[in-house]
């Protein structure tokens, strides 16, 4: 029967009863305050899994998740500082201060929530498939991608940091109020913002689970093994990195959309180097060759963040470093690949599959 | 009789060294074509040029009479060009099962293949494909534990997959037993009902069981291009060649 762990059905239900016992936390939580710290859980469980897509399965390590993370968050902020404004008083407050006496062509669109929304998904999803395609086409890979990403992080960091009268600068933005979509106004304690964002990352989860087991991710996972030998297969491996890196992006804006409802502010430190290294660094001790598994790394990693953290303050960062050092020397495919061996323990029919010559790397069916 | 796949006048210069030069041959359409010639001769960058691997300095690759001529890899694959590599290249970290599906490439499109999860005729062309390879029972295996011998022959079992009208082999027999030779032999005479070949090899003795023609290079250049029998009468190809062969 084959280890249960590379089983498409058993997966599955492993992703459904998941998501299922998420759905109970907003009837059994009363404090609102932690419902909205588990929400924002949420939003890192999706930009783990935004990673995980595109390194794990795809093979591109992308530091500078922050770029799509950011655009959709300060598109969102955007949509939600207009919001507050009126016909009579159009401009933000912060707009005022630096002296600007009309509203931006810039900030123009997002006086209407639609195109607001439709926009902070869009341009970062646009920028990934323009900025990937021309790196892939041009076949920069592994870790010249990687730092690619990185300066074009740093980059964008610089620009909103320094674009003050447009962008707020190092306050970011602070919408006054909660985000109000179709008349309903989504109050980040409440659960009906926890829905919002349990759907999105179940749904793109989902998803991104389709696109894994499609054969389109069985060639993206060929692309992984050895990109040079898919060419002469037939496939562009350009056209199937882009895409694959594209739908990434997607999911981190989207993140970022959610992270923006919860918290009402954004600023340049969304697009730090940090944060972004801490998307990798998630999926990494959880299992990049797992979604379900990057998406638990978050969780475990920014919920031991929040308490134990203030226990330790300064010591953390040590014991955090301390724990992903120990993962990658003996779990280089992180806490999932536990699972996997686990499993790998009942399957008896197997022998020969035990310990491949390389030190037994997973098959990448999951 | 067309030729498939003509070479015309090809050159190929890194730097100041001329690795091909103005090379031209034909492979014609439904016969096994063998490209020998010592070490150094320019085979596998001859390969490489056809599969658009490199880019030619200059000089016409035109197959099926289109112009090829440095293409891209994956679109001369889609023309229908399969190639075996002379360290056979497989995907090591996935299945020889996911190995021969990825090779059956007929849908290419990253789009359609977001929403395909079965593809058409996959099942029987696998089937086909992993009794004639012999690796009917190590499907689920990691491509990167299986032996040279296999490795060899998942390989050749990928260019089948793709279903191409040329294939091109480099050493397919390199590491393989006397009875599996035996079989690629009767393998590729099978497959010239459907397909051509270009096969580079150095054990003459296969070649002389599979090869319609045999060209044989030298110094980057053709030196001689004749059936076998012609071939091994040829004088020059024994000075350079064959006689050095002898001797090793």
């Amino acid at each position: 029967m084959g280890n249960l762990y590379h089983n498409k059905i058993a997966q599955w239900i492993v992703y459904v009863v998941f998501f299922a016992a998420l759905t109970i936390i907003p009837m059994t939580v009363s404090d609102s305050f932690l419902l909205n710290q588990l929400a924002t859980y949420g939003v890192y469980g999706m930009l783990a899994l935004s990673i995980s897509l595109c390194w794990g399965f795809g093979g591109i390590l992308n530091l500078g998740q922050g770029i799509a993370f950011g655009l959709g968050a300060y598109g969102m902020a955007m949509t939600m500082q207009m919001q507050s404004q009126s016909e009579s008083n159009p401009i933000p407050p912060f707009m005022l201060n630096n002296s600007l006496d009309h509203l931006p062509l810039l900030w123009q669109p997002f006086q209407s929530t639609a195109v607001g929304l439709v926009l902070a998904v869009a341009v970062p999803t646009l920028f990934c498939a323009a900025f990937g395609g021309i790196m892939f086409r041009a076949r920069v890979s592994g870790p010249f991608f990687a730092i690619m990403t990185l300066a074009m992080l740093s980059a964008f960091y610089t620009i909103i940091l320094d674009r003050q009268a447009y962008t707020g600068g190092v306050n970011g933005l602070t919408p006054p109020s909660s985000f109000v979509f179709a008349g309903v106004e989504v109050d980040p304690y409440s659960p009906t913002a926890y829905w919002v964002v349990l759907c999105l990352l179940a749904g793109a989860t989902f998803v991104a689970k389709l696109i894994t087991q499609s054969s389109f991710g069985l060639v993206t996972q060929a692309i992984r093994d050895d990109s040079e030998r898919v060419r002469f297969l037939g496939y562009s491996v350009a056209g199937y990195e882009t895409v694959i890196y594209t739908v990434s992006g997607l999911i981190a804006a989207l993140a970022g959309c959610c992270w923006v409802m919860l918290v009402q502010y954004v600023s340049p430190a969304q697009l730090d180097v940090g944060f972004s290294l801490s998307m990798v660094i998630w999926a990494a001790i959880g299992g990049r060759h797992s979604l379900l598994g990057s998406i638990l790394g978050a969780f475990i990693i920014q919920g031991a963040q929040s308490y134990l953290g203030d226990a330790f303050l300064a010591t953390w960062l040590l014991i955090l470093g301390g724990f992903f050092i120990v993962v990658v020397r003996f779990l280089p495919n992180g806490l999932a690949s536990l699972v996997e061996s686990g499993l790998g323990l009942f399957d008896r029919q197997r022998p020969t599959s035990s310990p491949a010559p390389d030190g037994g790397r997973p098959m990448p069916a999951e | 009789m067309t030729g498939l796949l003509e070479i015309r006048n090809l050159s190929k210069s890194f730097d100041t060294t001329k690795v091909i030069n103005d090379f031209s041959m034909e492979v014609v359409e439904g016969t096994i074509c063998c490209l020998v010639g010592p070490n150094g001769a320019g085979k596998t960058t001859t390969m490489d040029l056809i599969t658009g691997r490199i880019k030619p300095t200059s000089g016409q690759i035109l197959f099926a009479t289109d112009d090829i001529t440095a293409r891209h890899e994956h679109l001369i694959a889609r023309a229908g060009i399969g190639r075996k590599f002379q360290v056979p290249a497989v995907l090591r970290d996935m299945s020889v099962r996911q190995n021969l599906e990825v090779a059956y490439s007929r849908q290419t499109n990253p789009f359609r293949n977001l929403f395909k999860f079965r593809k058409e005729g996959l099942k029987e062309k696998l089937d086909e494909v992993a009794t004639l390879a012999g690796l009917t029972d190590r499907l689920k295996e990691r491509a990167g534990i299986l032996s040279h011998g296999e490795t060899q022959w998942l390989e050749i079992g990928m260019v089948l997959m793709q279903e191409p009208r040329l294939l091109l082999m480099d050493e397919p027999i390199a590491g393989m037993t006397e009875s599996e030779i035996e079989k690629t032999t009767q393998i590729f005479k099978d497959l010239r009902q459907s397909a051509t070949l270009l096969v580079v090899e150095h054990d003459m003795g296969f070649v002389r069981n599979i090869a319609d023609v045999v060209v044989v290079m030298h110094m980057g250049s053709l030196l001689a291009q004749g059936s076998i029998q012609e071939i091994e009468a040829d004088r020059r190809v024994r000075d350079v060649y064959l006689g050095e062969q002898e001797a090793a």
